[in-house]
């Protein structure tokens, strides 16, 4: 009987903690669909685009669109985007980025649904009599870019720094191919093999960074590190040299994905070889998985050093401070110097990237508070929002113009008048690289209001200074660009792609960037919140838990530690 | 100079294998910024990773948990990914201009 | 607190759709003509949605919302959010405010605006650039509509300059004739002056209180102005902490915010100095004058003082100064008004005048401001739209030297505008009676109860403005006999009818023919003719009566609703919440002396005008001669336009000059050298990107193992 009662007990007592570990798995999962849905489509693509008949095959990006639409919808608590403040339940940092990517990464598939048709391989593989699929890259491109998108998402979510490494990786094997797909043409292939090589470069340093971190912690799961380092941190006053090491590689590596000093080298080069629409995914994709990966290391270290307990560790800040300033010279002073538009931009977007690493250095402030100013997260949510748009709209409107020879437009001399002729296509031209120079009332001013309102408030007042002398050099170039395509002499053999997708995407990233700008409050509400909610969470009650491991590099430290000493 | 007898050591500690994996990286590195085929250059990034790999498994030994050695598998299998895509950029290259030099990829600058 | 009822933030938006359909016209030569009804219909919806939000407004009569504070909000948008609003954070939502005031408001503009659309439907038919005109007076309601319904100052700014834009659109209209160009630019360059002090005004009200929304700044400038004395409603935290922090800045920002501000509202109302533009704007069309330039835009300076009223107060001289100002302009704008010749300038310069009374009232705290900008708006549109017809009739002439006996021509025009002219002139029992001496009499009592700060300034102006309430009724009636009275007689203008050319909107002849035979009365080879019923006169019928009767309804006194409605609806006002009318036996003895001092000038001056103006004509020059120096300042109208271009004008564009070389010499130099150096840097940092894979690598482990080498050292340094 009374085993009988004991049994029972026990049970009653178990059954909440199964119930509770279920609960954990599904709501991990819960937190997955969207991804979910991004995989089995782009598994469909694979299946549909190697499909014998052209309708099968054409049905391709359709599906793409479609999921993506299908994964918007299933985010957790998306509904939560309109409301204002005050709101219980809200849409965490990993919701809101993987909306930015659903949500841009619809329109970055509206401007490429075109490009595996426009490849001559393509081309010629559907026209031949012999059905050959070795050479029909419509499936794999859209299951490319859809793998790619669940890659950023995975990023946004990560828990584990395996995790994140994966993560990391699938959102940039895929480009890598993306880049190189235009067989033909030698630029893309050259861009590819630079791509891909000082990316395999860059992930084998972030890697070592994330070994260094895993040795100086013991634990790969970075709630758990975050512990640990705060552990460190109380016992010893400072962290460990080799944790040190680890993050400095690890915000290296992370610099190439974000295409920002000393990593930069690449962006240029690949940007104006991919072809454009690839080159506006380019844009996006791996810079928001960059900064969503360097978010999430940066929140395991915590803005809780310094005088104020508002810092980062002093030498992250000066190695970030460094990142910022010289990535924003020097994707201005290059960008200003370029006969490319396609090359000016790509070095803008170096630029921008110093601009957000600015949020970075500001951090979540320590106090949780309502405001979208102060907060740098928060801040360089919504700048990649505003940056992706503009950048789909500047991109896009280059993918949709060809020059005399059927090629691509790049130079200042192929966009000069395009207003002439082109009326919609050069006003969005215009649109997007306004906001890009952060012209009020546009959305990328907004960002910048953000951006360096809370440098400003977390007492960057330097930094706030060079980047307002950086947005007025950028003033060059952008404007130069506007400039052309409205008052220039318009060349001759100019036409527009009869890609009615691509200037759709364009237009409706311009237009958003314009409406954004007026009404963008929620979106930065959202963000703010946003950013009070990172996935590696404000988590204090396990510091006890944590095991001061405290190592460091001192051999005799570590002899006694050795287990095979013993 | 003391060999490993002479420490009273009867199996390598952990600096060995930070050491190792370290230098396995730095040459890893050199080879990459000193070699010009592509298929070598590849190569020493594929160094680079093992460098990593030889942390992590030393690590993992050190702290006494598995962690580090799942994170191997993992790294062991994105460098296989990474093997195929390189392969198969490489020979779309050489088709090309039947030269892996990598100078003869330098067009896009300024 | 918010409204259940969804709809009346769309309010100002049916017009922005009918902006987007007149676009769309203005586009489409074949839809040109849908742009009339389509603005007129879109207003007209704004004007339904207002009235079904009225009964949902607290404060006002009759309300269902009664018993929930004083005020409503009404949420469409967050718009910037900077900061949390409790701590200081910026704040400026498209929300919308409604009080009694927002709703009278609001029915001035949108019912005002609905029937000066449908004769403009008439007026301006076969106009060339139809469809822009509507666009313009659609987006014209769009900005006033944000204007009057914004929750915080910073929607009332983009009203203010949105309405600023059209009213430069429209005074250009006819962009082709280069006074109406000057026109437009003066009004702009004028209303740049008093928006800066405006917008100076709305930062010092951010740094003062830490927040522009109504719903904080005007409780807390009560709290002020109460000096903690004990509140009926209790205040929320927001409004706490602007009532403390405005405390913790320096008083002196209290003293500037109003004289700010008030620079803004005398630059949009056209008060001295700042009213030289708006006599010059007549150059619009005629139903923009009365819209825009009579009716509506200009009294937003005086919606903006009453509406911050307790912010006014702030300063012990601001209210005062005000008044005299109002006074002044009011007494100085009437004499000029005396001896213009010029149909609609006569009008133009009795707006300023009126404009003058408006700020009287706001600034004696009287409900006559506002109730005088809503019976002004029914007369005046009226007076213009008449004066409209006139000058339609004579084909553009406006001198009403050469017009006399019109009333045989145009019976109609002429008991209309008749109508207006007595309630302008503010003859017993019509709407500018009630409204005029409202005002006037609470200046009076103000300015003899004594028991606030300056008296004798608002004495002044209660003074000045009975002055001119004779000169008013003088001027009005002078216009009113010479045109309509006596042998009949005219000369045609030189408008050649409606040439269909435009830029935009290619009329072929079949339309223009088409248009021509539609509308006959667009020919003038008959000479004048009265205007056709339908879009023209209707509208104005119940302008008329509003002018007639208005006054007395909103009084209380046909018994056609609550007693002293105006009142309740003004002190219910969120202004004035705290706020007690004096209200005594002698109180209401001084409102009746003044009401009969100023109703009998006004039969006086009406009397003298038919002497000198239907009467005995000729008497006119020998009276004149005596005074005809003081007659030619008249008509120099002050020599004020002479006076700032000798004076502003003429040092600014010398100086301009000297900047210009400046500019052109030294700055473009330093812009060029400063345009150098980024460029400069980029050919030096150019050699970093050379295109090579590995110098590509070189550069990242370069970073790499520079960075690490400083790692490390700061480590061996620690």
């Amino acid at each position: 009987m009374i085993d009988i009662m004991t049994t029972l007990m026990t049970l009653a007592q178990a059954a909440p903690e199964a119930a509770k570990a279920t609960n954990v798995i599904t709501e991990h999962l819960g937190n997955l669909i969207p991804e979910l849905i991004l995989l089995t489509g782009g598994v469909l693509c694979l299946m549909t685009g190697l499909g014998r008949e052209e309708g099968t095959r054409k049905a391709t990006a359709w599906i793409a669109g479609a999921s993506l639409l299908l994964a918007i919808i299933f985010i957790p608590n998306i509904h939560t985007i309109t409301k204002g403040f005050y709101t219980k339940e809200i849409l965490d940092m990993s919701g809101f980025i993987k909306l930015a990517a659903c949500s841009i990464g619809f329109l970055l598939l509206l401007v490429s649904a075109a490009v595996p048709d426009l490849l001559p391989q393509t081309k010629e593989a559907e026209k031949a009599s012999k059905f050959d699929p070795g050479n029909i890259f419509r499936g794999e491109y859209f299951a490319f870019f859809l793998f790619s998108l669940v890659g950023l998402m995975l990023t946004a979510g990560a828990k584990d720094l395996i995790w994140l490494f994966l993560a990391l990786e699938l959102t940039s094997l895929p480009t890598y191919v993306m880049v190189a797909s235009a067989r033909k043409n030698i630029a893309a292939q050259e861009a590819g093999v630079k791509y891909f090589f000082l990316g395999a470069l860059s992930a084998a340093i972030f890697l070592y960074g994330f070994a260094l971190i895993y040795g100086a912690t013991g634990h790969t799961d970075l709630t758990e590190i975050k512990n640990v380092i705060a552990a460190q941190n109380l016992a010893n006053g400072e962290l460990s040299g080799m944790l040190i090491t680890g993050l400095v590689l690890t915000i290296l590596g992370f610099c190439f994905k974000i295409a920002a000093f000393p990593m930069h080298y690449y962006a240029a080069d690949v940007y104006q070889g991919a072809s454009s629409a690839v080159t506006a995914f380019l844009a996006f994709v791996p810079k928001a998985a960059g900064f969503a990966a360097l978010i999430i290391i940066l929140s395991t270290v915590g803005w809780i050093y310094g005088p104020e307990k508002n810092h980062l560790p002093e030498i992250l800040e000066i190695l970030l401070w460094v990142i910022a300033v010289a990535s924003m010279f020097l994707g201005n002073v290059l960008g200003m110097i370029q006969k490319s538009v396609k090359r000016a931009l790509a070095y803008s977007s170096v630029a921008h990237s110093g601009y957000m690493v600015i949020g970075l250095l500001v951090g979540i402030p320590a106090v949780a508070s309502d405001s979208a100013i102060g907060n740098g997260i928060a801040a360089i949510i919504f700048y990649l929002f505003a940056y992706g748009l503009a950048s789909v709209g500047s991109f896009g409107i280059l993918a949709c113009v060809r020059n005399e020879k059927g090629e691509e437009v790049d130079s200042y001399d192929e966009i000069a008048g395009l207003f002439k002729n082109h009326k919609v296509i050069a006003a969005i031209l215009a649109l997007s690289v306004f906001s890009l120079l952060g012209m009020p009332p546009l959305m990328g001013f907004l960002g910048k209001i953000y951006i360096f309102g809370s440098a400003f408030q977390a007492g960057f007042i330097w930094l706030v200074i060079i980047a307002v002398i950086n947005s007025a050099i950028s003033g060059a170039y952008y404007l130069r660009i506007a400039n052309a395509a409205f008052f220039g002499k318009p060349a001759e053999g100019i036409t527009a792609t009869n890609t009615p997708g691509r200037l759709t995407g364009a237009f409706i990233g311009a237009v958003a960037t314009l409406v954004l700008g007026f009404t963008g409050g929620f979106l930065v509400d959202t963000a703010s919140h946003a950013a009070e909610k990172p996935p590696v969470l404000r988590d204090d009650e396990s510091k006890d838990k944590a095991a001061a491991f405290d190592i460091n590099l001192e051999p005799q430290a570590a002899l006694n530690k050795d287990i095979y000493a013993q | 100079m003391m060999t490993l007898a002479e420490t009273g050591l009867q199996y390598p500690v952990l600096a060995h294998f930070l050491t190792t994996g370290a230098i396995l990286f730095a040459l890893g590195m050199i080879g990459f910024l000193t070699r010009r085929n592509l298929i070598i250059v590849f190569l020493c990034t594929e160094m680079m990773f093992q460098g990593v790999v030889v942390t992590l498994v030393g690590l993992s030994k050190y702290h006494m948990n598995v962690t580090g050695q799942t994170f191997v598998i993992f790294v062991l299998t994105i460098a296989a990914c990474e093997a195929a895509l390189a392969l198969g950029l490489v020979v779309l290259m050489f088709r090309r201009k039947r030269t892996l030099d990598s100078l003869s990829w330098s067009q896009l600058s300024g | 607190m918010t409204l259940d009822f969804d709809y009346a933030k769309f309010i100002p938006w049916f017009p922005a759709i009918g902006v987007i359909i007149c676009f769309i016209c203005c586009m489409k030569p074949a839809l040109r003509k849908l742009a009339g009804p389509a603005c007129v219909l879109s207003i007209l919806a704004s004007f339904i949605a207002a009235c079904m939000a009225y009964s949902y407004v607290p404060g006002v009569p009759g309300s269902t919302a009664a018993g929930e504070g004083n005020f409503a909000i009404s949420h469409l948008f967050n718009w910037i959010n900077i900061g949390d609003p409790e701590k200081g954070g910026f704040v400026a939502n498209f929300s919308y405010f409604f009080d009694p005031l927002t709703m009278i408001m609001l029915f001035v503009v949108t019912g005002i605006g609905t029937l000066i659309a449908t004769y403009a439907m008439g007026y301006m038919h076969g106009e060339r650039g139809y469809a822009r005109f509507f666009a313009g007076v659609a987006l014209f309601i769009f900005s006033m509509t944000n204007l009057v319904m914004g929750d915080n100052l910073l929607v009332l700014y983009l009203g203010w300059e949105g309405v600023g834009i059209c009213s430069y659109l429209l005074i250009g209209y006819y962009y082709d004739k280069p006074i109406a160009v000057e026109a437009a630019k003066k009004a702009f360059i004028v209303n740049r002056i008093g928006d800066l002090g405006f917008a100076l005004g709305i930062f010092l009200t951010y740094m003062t209180f830490g927040s522009i929304e109504y719903k904080v700044i005007i409780p807390a400038a009560q709290e002020l102005l109460a000096h903690g004395a004990e509140h009926a409603v209790a205040l929320t935290p927001a409004v706490k902490a602007a009532v403390a922090q405005a405390h913790s800045v320096s008083p002196s920002y209290l003293a500037w915010i109003p004289f700010l501000l008030m620079l803004g509202a005398f630059g949009k109302s056209a008060q001295l100095p700042l009213f030289v533009w708006l006599p010059d704007a007549m150059a619009g069309p005629t139903p923009v004058s009365a819209l825009v330039h009579a009716a509506t835009m200009v009294t937003s300076g005086v919606y903006m003082i009453a509406r911050l009223t307790p912010i006014f107060q702030l300063s012990e001289y601001a209210l005062p100064v005000v008044a005299v100002i109002g006074g002044i302009t009011c007494l100085f704008a009437g004499t000029i008004a005396l001896t213009n010749n010029d149909l609609k300038g006569v009008f133009a310069y009795s707006t300023v005048s009126q404009l003058g009374y408006m700020f009287i009232g706001v600034a004696v705290i009287s409900v006559g401001g506002v109730f005088h900008l809503t019976t002004h708006a029914f007369f005046k549109a009226l007076l213009f739209l008449t004066a409209g017809s006139v000058m339609h009739a004579l084909a553009g002439n406006l001198d009403i030297r050469t017009m006399s006996g019109m009333r045989k021509k145009m019976p109609v025009t002429c008991w209309l505008m008749f109508f207006g002219c007595l309630a302008l002139a503010g003859f017993p029992f019509t709407a500018g009676y009630y409204s005029k001496d409202l005002l006037l009499g609470d200046a009076i009592v103000k300015g003899t109860i004594g028991n606030v700060p300056h008296a004798n300034w608002y004495l002044v102006a209660g003074i000045l403005g009975i002055i001119t309430a004779f000169i008013t009724a003088f001027y009005t009636f002078r216009l009113w006999f010479k045109v309509f009275m006596g042998p009949t007689s005219w000369e045609m203008g030189t408008d050649e009818g409606h040439e269909p050319v435009d830029d935009m909107e290619v009329i072929t002849d079949a339309v223009a023919k088409e248009a021509e035979e539609a509308d006959p009365h667009h020919t003038h080879h008959h000479g004048p003719h009265e205007m056709p019923m339908w879009p023209m006169n209707l509208p104005l019928i119940p302008l008329a009566l509003g002018a007639a009767v208005l006054g007395m309804i909103a009084v209380g006194g046909l018994g056609l609703i609550a007693p002293k409605w105006i009142e309740s609806m003004l002190f219910n006002s969120t202004q004035f919440a705290a706020f007690h009318p004096e209200h005594s036996a002698a109180t209401d003895a001084t409102h009746h002396t003044v009401e009969f001092i100023s109703g009998s000038l006004a039969v006086l001056g009406i009397a003298l005008a038919f002497v000198f103006h239907c009467w005995k004509r000729e008497w006119v020059a020998v009276v004149c001669k005596p005074i005809k120096p003081a007659i030619n300042i008249l008509v120099g109208k002050y020599y004020v336009d002479e006076l700032y271009e000798l004076l502003i004008r003429r040092p600014l564009h010398t100086f301009g000059r000297v900047l210009f070389v400046f500019d052109d010499y030294v700055l473009a130099g330093l812009v060029n050298f400063a345009s150098f150096i980024p460029r400069l840097a980029g050919w030096a940092a150019r050699p970093t990107q050379n295109g090579v894979l590995q110098k590509y690598g070189v550069g990242m482990g370069l970073g790499l193992a520079i960075t690490l080498l400083i790692v490390f050292y700061a480590w061996l340094a620690a």
